[in-house]
């Protein structure tokens, strides 16, 4: 694992702290929004923070959470599912980092500035490839210091609305295969009225959510290692869709 | 191997990953295989594997971030081969 220069980590120690600090404002501001302006509802909220918190208190190492991808909500809906809005205030490690594509919020600098203290490190998706490694040894650090991280296994929103087994991430398994002691967590959160891809859910949704540790194991190393690792995460997400699907007696189709 | 044979192998490797169809007919060592090709990011490593597969050779991450033009894997390819 590449490390980082003394400016990159300074930088993103700089980033922690005014986001942690901050954190009392802006964390229930996006709990806020999801909940009463939009309306969200997650089912059996309290049983799934309780099962989520239990499961952070049993480990305290880093934590890289990889979810199914519909809608550009997603990674706070993930987060705010996972973990409400205050317990991350008092535990700020586990609000994950995100890797929102740069192009979807960068257009005006309060956006900007608003992703830098939530904790975002912009990705340019199909970016040099330099690029996005450097992304991903900012995530390995931040990891490899106790922290959590969101990545969507399959790159992108499916455009298909399904979990895209084709689709998997290659950074997800270089990540995964690369941090001592990580952890991954696959998480599948829907919608009710979900029935493909969209910019954001529809107002008042409610959503179902399910998150499974999952430990990807390879017999390869270097870029097949992390290949296999990302596929296996993305394969892990379709049978949770499939389980999904199963429950509300929904083939898993598209 | 010479540099011309690796370029065509490479090129005929890259081909069903390209999008741009017109794009790989002027295709050149100066190329972006993402931009130019509009090869899908997450399938570069595929293509990167199969590299490995045709030269028998094997590629680190921090080789594979290096390739961005169809040159600078032609470099790679010849710099392992040899």
């Amino acid at each position: 694992m590449a490390k980082l220069s003394a400016r990159t980590r300074l930088a993103l120690w700089a980033q922690r702290q005014v986001g942690r600090f901050s954190g009392i404002v802006w964390i229930p501001t996006i709990a806020f929004v999801l909940r009463v302006l939009l309306g969200y509802r997650i089912h059996n909220a309290a049983d799934v923070r309780r099962r989520f918190r239990r499961l952070v208190r049993e480990h305290e190492g880093p934590l890289l959470i990889c979810a199914n991808h519909l809608t550009m909500a997603d990674s706070a809906l993930v987060a705010w599912a996972l973990g409400g809005s205050w317990w991350y205030v008092l535990n700020y490690r586990r609000m994950p980092w995100n890797l929102p594509e740069y192009h979807n919020f960068a257009f005006n600098w309060i956006n900007r500035a608003a992703a830098w203290i939530a904790k975002c490190i912009p990705v340019i998706r199909g970016g040099s490839r330099e690029h996005v490694s450097s992304v991903l040894r900012r995530i390995q650090h931040l990891l490899s210091r106790g922290e959590t991280a969101l990545i969507f296994a399959e790159g992108g929103r499916s455009r298909s609305g399904r979990v895209q087994t084709d689709s998997a991430a290659y950074g997800v398994g270089r990540i995964a295969s690369s941090v001592p002691g990580l952890r991954t967590l696959c998480v599948y959160l829907r919608g009710d009225r979900q029935s493909s891809w969209s910019t954001v859910p529809a107002r008042g949704d409610s959503f179902y959510v399910d998150f499974e540790l999952f430990h990807p194991r390879s017999d390869h190393s270097g870029l097949r290692q992390s290949r296999d690792v990302a596929q296996q995460i993305v394969a892990k997400l379709a049978l949770m869709e499939e389980a999904y699907f199963r429950g509300r007696g929904t083939p898993a189709t598209t | 191997m010479t540099r011309d044979e690796v370029f065509a192998k490479v090129v005929k490797i890259i081909a069903p990953f390209a999008k741009d169809k017109d794009a790989l007919e002027k295709v050149s060592e100066e190329t972006n295989i993402l931009q130019e090709l509009k090869v899908n990011s997450a399938r570069l490593v595929d293509v990167i594997l199969e590299f490995e597969d045709e030269f028998d050779i094997e590629v680190e991450d921090e080789d594979a971030d290096a390739v961005n033009t169809v040159g600078d894997a032609v470099e790679l390819i010849l710099a392992k081969v040899s």
